[in-house]
């Protein structure tokens, strides 16, 4: 039997193949940037030890600071999205002919890459577009709107965007929580008095927390990584007067399109602390929720 | 029920579900024309001739007369054939080579017991929460300068080949499974890469189909990465290939609309294949 063996490589031969691609293409890299953060570095020149100067540029930087600005903000899609997929799944769950076809067409935005949706959503918005041409028909607008070329619409659109990729996906996690609620509360609630719309505030909700949670944990950390969506809609510019600029969009830019690999790893390691000061506060929030359920 | 057909209370009922029905009708197809109007738009547009216009009030949806002249463009223009080749190399190789490797790592750190099981276990589970875009800017200086496959698919193939969430789903996998099934085998004579083959494998398929499918999508759609690496057209997946079609028919919406409805419809058409196991796949990693 396997205890009499004292030491077996058996187990060090399993989990090598996958640990040599984590340690060089995770750990190492890990480690490296927390370096780079403290240098002078363009790639294609030996990086030269600075100290502290990146973190002190940034903190001087106000393209940077509009960048911290405009993930936080960005963040709102998160309560948009838990709010919008609730709804969603409350109108999809339930047995009526068709409905795993609309649950269908809700879900191809998740599968269809942030590239080519981002593309389809520019050409729309374009001045010479669809939503200008529906709006001016209907009367709404007389004429067209440059949509992306307006700095106070650039990070409004992108967030759409993105609720609009993410919702048939948070539904599906919605509606599978939903269907493990217990009929009979419903059924309680009802002989309490409850119409259809508190029903679902007093037993759907509460039901439906370890969903919540998560969606907040998982929505929350990728607005904060937020980049193709950016990327496309401003056509690698980040918008006019950098309205559209995020956290990941100025480390990208720093690195790949001004050659400040130094400058950017810093940004990175803010990104990493903010990233884990998130996950904290949302684990804390996962904790106090289970106990409270307890 | 319907044994009171006549029964005034019934047809209330009826009629109130009735009205229920419609509203809830009403509304799923007021966000299917949300969800699904983008695409219908886009697909209608690459079909369009020059006659036929992109803006006008009031809007033309549909192509008065269908033409596929928008698809030989960018074919004519573009190696499309290469960039759906090159996706195609690169997601399977990940998809296959990802879950053969996580699923390698993720039995020990499921039933096996070894010194250092718990640091590995507990710094894998730390890197986790790492943003992917750190690790770009040391890996860029690798790709140049020590593996030097810059614009080449190796690039985008090496980095990918094992990642932490595939090993922790497979080890939940493994863990649910008895000891006495493995101990059983033990005794029985088979060596572990045997029991791992032929025993553990097999009883984890569902989970090795969620992985699958994540790592599929996942990299199909990969763009951050694979934009940092290719830069020669011919070598470009079809998400960076889209974004190089893009700038090359700037004042051409036909052209990007046929560029855009073939980068889609691949993973449209797979979806609709295997729907059940898309959406239980995604959404599945949920529950751990």
């Amino acid at each position: 039997m396997n205890k009499i063996r004292s030491f077996s490589l058996t187990p060090y031969l399993f989990l090598m193949p996958a640990l040599i691609i984590i340690i060089v293409f995770l750990l190492y890299p890990i480690g490296a940037v927390v370096y780079y953060s403290f240098t002078d570095y363009s790639i294609t020149t030996p990086p030269v030890w600075v100290g502290i100067e990146n973190y002190q540029k940034l903190l001087n930087d106000p393209i940077f600071w509009k960048a911290l600005q405009n993930s936080f903000v960005y963040l709102l899609v998160t309560p948009a999205l838990i709010f919008i997929s609730i709804l969603m799944a409350i109108v999809v769950n339930r047995k009526l002919p068709g409905i795993t076809l609309f649950r269908t067409l809700f879900f191809i935005p998740v599968i269809s890459g942030s590239i080519a949706v981002g593309i389809a959503w520019r050409m729309m918005l374009d001045t010479n577009g669809i939503i200008n041409s529906i709006l001016m028909t209907i009367g709404m607008i007389k004429d067209p709107i440059q949509w992306l070329a307006e700095p106070a619409y650039t990070l409004g659109i992108a967030m759409l965007l993105t609720t609009w990729m993410g919702m048939g996906y948070y539904m599906m996690i919605f509606l599978a929580g939903l269907q493990n609620i217990p009929e009979e509360l419903y059924e309680a609630a009802e002989l309490d008095g409850c119409n259809a719309w508190q029903k679902h505030w007093v037993v759907s909700i509460p039901g439906l927390r370890p969903q919540i949670t998560f969606v907040t944990v998982i929505s929350s950390l990728a607005a904060l990584q937020v980049f193709n969506e950016i990327y496309i809609l401003t056509g690698g510019l980040g918008g006019i007067l950098n309205s559209g600029v995020t956290v990941v969009f100025y480390l990208w830019r720093q690195a790949f399109r001004l050659n400040h690999a130094g400058m950017a790893s810093a940004i990175a390691m803010v990104l990493l602390v903010i990233t884990l000061l998130f996950s904290i506060i949302n684990i804390r929030a996962m904790e106090s929720g289970t106990e409270a359920d307890a | 029920m319907s044994t009171y057909k006549s029964s005034d209370a019934f047809n209330g009922a009826k009629l109130h579900q009735w009205f229920d029905n419609t509203l809830v009708y009403i509304l799923l197809v007021l966000v299917a024309v949300i969800t699904v109007f983008p695409f219908l738009w886009v697909f209608f547009t690459s079909f369009k001739g020059v006659n036929d216009p992109i803006f006008s009030v009031p809007p033309q949806l549909l192509p008065s007369s269908p033409t596929v002249d928008n698809y030989l463009r960018v074919f004519t223009q573009l190696p499309m054939l290469s960039f759906y080749f090159n996706s195609l190399v690169v997601t399977l190789t990940v998809v296959v080579v990802n879950t053969l490797f996580g699923a390698l790592a993720a039995y020990p750190l499921a039933k096996m017991k070894f010194r250092g099981r718990d640091a590995i276990f507990y710094t894998l589970l730390a890197t986790y929460v790492v943003p992917p875009v750190l690790t770009s800017i040391p890996s860029f200086v690798l790709a140049v300068n020590v593996f030097h496959f810059y614009d080449k698919l190796a690039s985008v193939i090496f980095p990918y080949l094992s990642g932490v969430l595939t090993i922790f789903l497979l080890r939940q996998a493994f863990a649910a499974i008895p000891d006495d099934l493995i101990n059983a085998a033990r005794i029985d004579g088979a060596n572990e890469l045997q029991i791992w083959w032929s025993i553990l494998l097999p009883t984890i398929r569902p989970s090795l189909a969620t992985v699958a499918i994540i790592t599929f999508v996942d990299q199909w759609n990969n763009f951050f990465w694979p934009s940092l690496m290719l830069h020669t057209r011919a070598n470009m997946t079809l998400q960076v290939g889209l974004v190089a079609l893009q700038g090359a028919f700037a004042n051409d919406a036909r052209g990007i609309a046929a560029g855009v409805v073939m980068t889609v419809v691949p993973m449209i058409i797979f979806f609709a294949l295997l729907q059940k196991q898309f959406i239980a796949g995604l959404t599945g990693a949920v529950k751990g």
